[in-house]
């Protein structure tokens, strides 16, 4: 296997987007491209990540976005890995250019639902759950988390202030994030007064529906006689599944998939959580990150909620997390996530995070759930 | 060659038998495994814990506890005229977990988790529970 690093990045504002999830996949895909100092015809293999384009009757969407690039006869394949599907087709380039196979691969992921109204949106997210089981018997992705912060809270001593840290941190990022979604900070009055989704979950514990796209490329070490931005080594590309349905786990206090995730994704990299400097993790929802932070391994079972009112996790404290503003307040364009954090992480190291800088960039975790844990994706990278 | 030729003869039935025993049979339909035990009440045609693939059909209990539950003010597309209530995992009597919904509970105050519920068949979809102490809601 041979060295493969993260050359180029770009992402749009996520948000709501005028043009289609193919336009906007294409301009962050040209755009991430240009800063690896790569041209459209190096790319060997172009993975794609639409989850929901057929809210855009558009299937197939790899071979458009290759036409629109100038490479028609660059092969393409779309993958689908929920809220994930990105991050999977990370893996999946990593191990097309780490094998061999291909000498760079562009990674793109977009998503476009806002012209959907709320309900509609709402209802195509429902079909990442078990439809048959979970979503026929009353839940909605709200819910499902709602269940596990439940089942944490009767766990563990929780304040509701504890959960509402995560949510005014990320909003405290993603206001310094010009591709955030949410580009405003909230205090902790405006969280506590937000209306129940899904007890206890709050609306300020809710990641909103945005559109969005995203786009990675990866190059072999070998391939890169003159990157133009500074790389990201990508230390250990990991994929891991779960048993997914809430109701045939054994713990609710955790993701399953993440802590195999994690786990081999250290081994992988020869590292361990402290040799991490900064992290995007998946905050679909507050207890999302709180939940993420301790089945990584980087807090004790119980204490991440914690660590979190007592400003561990901000961007100045000893474990910056989120740093872009996370799902929660970059926005959570289900297909673009999983690229997007890398996008952050990218941006982190070639000095472009301007305003929202970590203070430690050697080393960084990306954490991307499909769904409720399903399918997990970490991603560890370095600098050279 | 006929689907059903594909099957266990251990395994009979399918999601919509499942969901038909919600809705039809009254009852909550599930798999024992004979190697390691597990109970589940997922369609499937292999332990998701031990991976053993002759899976033996199991009737569950009725009744059980909360071990973990919300109550939704945003519903979903299926249950739009019925927010807010509850959504709960329940750990059942003889083994066994399964998620259902409560149309009876709306308020965070009138559920807690180890409260005590049963299986309330109906001709709404999904599983649906009603407190235990409760008198089933006519029709």
């Amino acid at each position: 296997m041979r060295e493969a690093w993260v050359v180029g990045a770009a992402s749009n504002r996520f948000g709501k987007m005028k043009e289609t999830g193919r336009e906007a996949a294409t301009r962050v895909s040209l755009e991430a491209i240009r800063q690896s100092g790569l041209e459209p015809k190096d790319i060997g293999y172009t993975f794609v990540a639409n989850c929901f384009g057929i809210a855009e009757h558009q299937a197939h969407v790899g071979p458009l976005i290759n036409n629109g690039l100038g490479i028609p006869d660059t092969p393409s394949v779309t993958l689908e890995s929920a809220c994930s599907s990105s991050s999977a087709a990370l893996h999946e380039a990593f191990v097309h250019v780490a094998g061999g196979f291909d000498d760079a691969a562009l990674v793109v992921g977009a998503e476009k639902l806002s012209h959907m109204d709320t309900l509609a949106a709402t209802s195509y997210f429902a079909i990442a759950a078990d439809y048959a089981f979970e979503t026929m018997n009353g839940a909605t992705f709200p819910g499902l988390y709602a269940t596990l912060a439940s089942a944490y809270r009767k766990a563990f001593p929780t304040t509701d202030e504890m959960f509402g840290a995560v949510a005014v941190k990320n909003h405290a990022n993603a206001a310094r994030n010009p591709h955030a979604h949410f580009q405003k900070e909230i205090s902790m009055a405006t969280y506590l007064a937000s209306p129940m989704v899904a007890s206890p979950l709050r609306l300020y514990d809710c990641c909103p529906f945005s559109d969005g796209a995203s786009a990675v490329v990866v190059a072999a070490k070998d391939f890169m006689k003159k990157p133009v931005s500074e790389p990201l080594v990508i230390r250990a590309s990991v994929r891991s599944g779960s048993v997914t349905d809430m109701q045939d786990r054994p713990d609710l206090l955790g993701l399953p998939a993440t802590r195999t995730a994690a786990a081999k994704a250290f081994r992988l990299a020869r590292m361990e959580p402290k040799d991490i400097d900064f992290l995007e993790v998946h905050d679909c929802f507050t207890i999302a990150e709180v939940l993420a932070l301790e089945d990584l391994g980087f807090f004790p079972r119980g204490t991440a909620a914690k660590e979190s009112l007592e400003g561990v996790t901000a961007r100045d404290g000893n474990l910056p997390v989120n740093p872009s503003g996370g799902l929660k307040a970059k926005g959570h364009p289900v297909s673009a996530t999983g690229a997007g954090q890398v996008v952050e992480i990218f941006e982190q190291v070639n000095g472009l995070a301007k305003g929202r800088e970590v203070p430690r960039t050697r080393t960084a975790l990306a954490h991307n759930v499909g769904a409720t844990g399903g399918s997990c994706s970490v991603h560890i990278f370095s600098r050279r | 060659m006929d689907a059903s030729e594909n099957q266990s003869p251990t395994v009979p039935h399918s999601i919509d038998d499942f969901v038909k025993g919600y809705e039809e049979a009254g009852k909550l339909r599930g798999f024992r495994c004979p190697n390691c035990g597990l109970v589940t009440a997922t369609w499937g045609l292999a332990c998701s814990r031990c991976g053993r693939p002759d899976l033996e059909e199991a009737e569950l209990s009725p009744r059980g506890c909360i071990i973990a539950c919300t109550i939704l003010h945003v519903p979903g597309n299926e249950f739009l005229n019925d927010a807010p209530y509850a959504y709960v995992v329940v750990e059942l009597d003889g083994g066994g977990r399964i998620t259902g919904w409560m149309p009876t509970v709306r308020a965070e105050t009138d559920l807690k988790i180890g409260e005590r519920v049963r299986f309330n068949p109906s001709y709404r979809p999904g599983v649906q529970f009603i407190k235990e102490s409760e008198v089933p809601p006519s029709g």
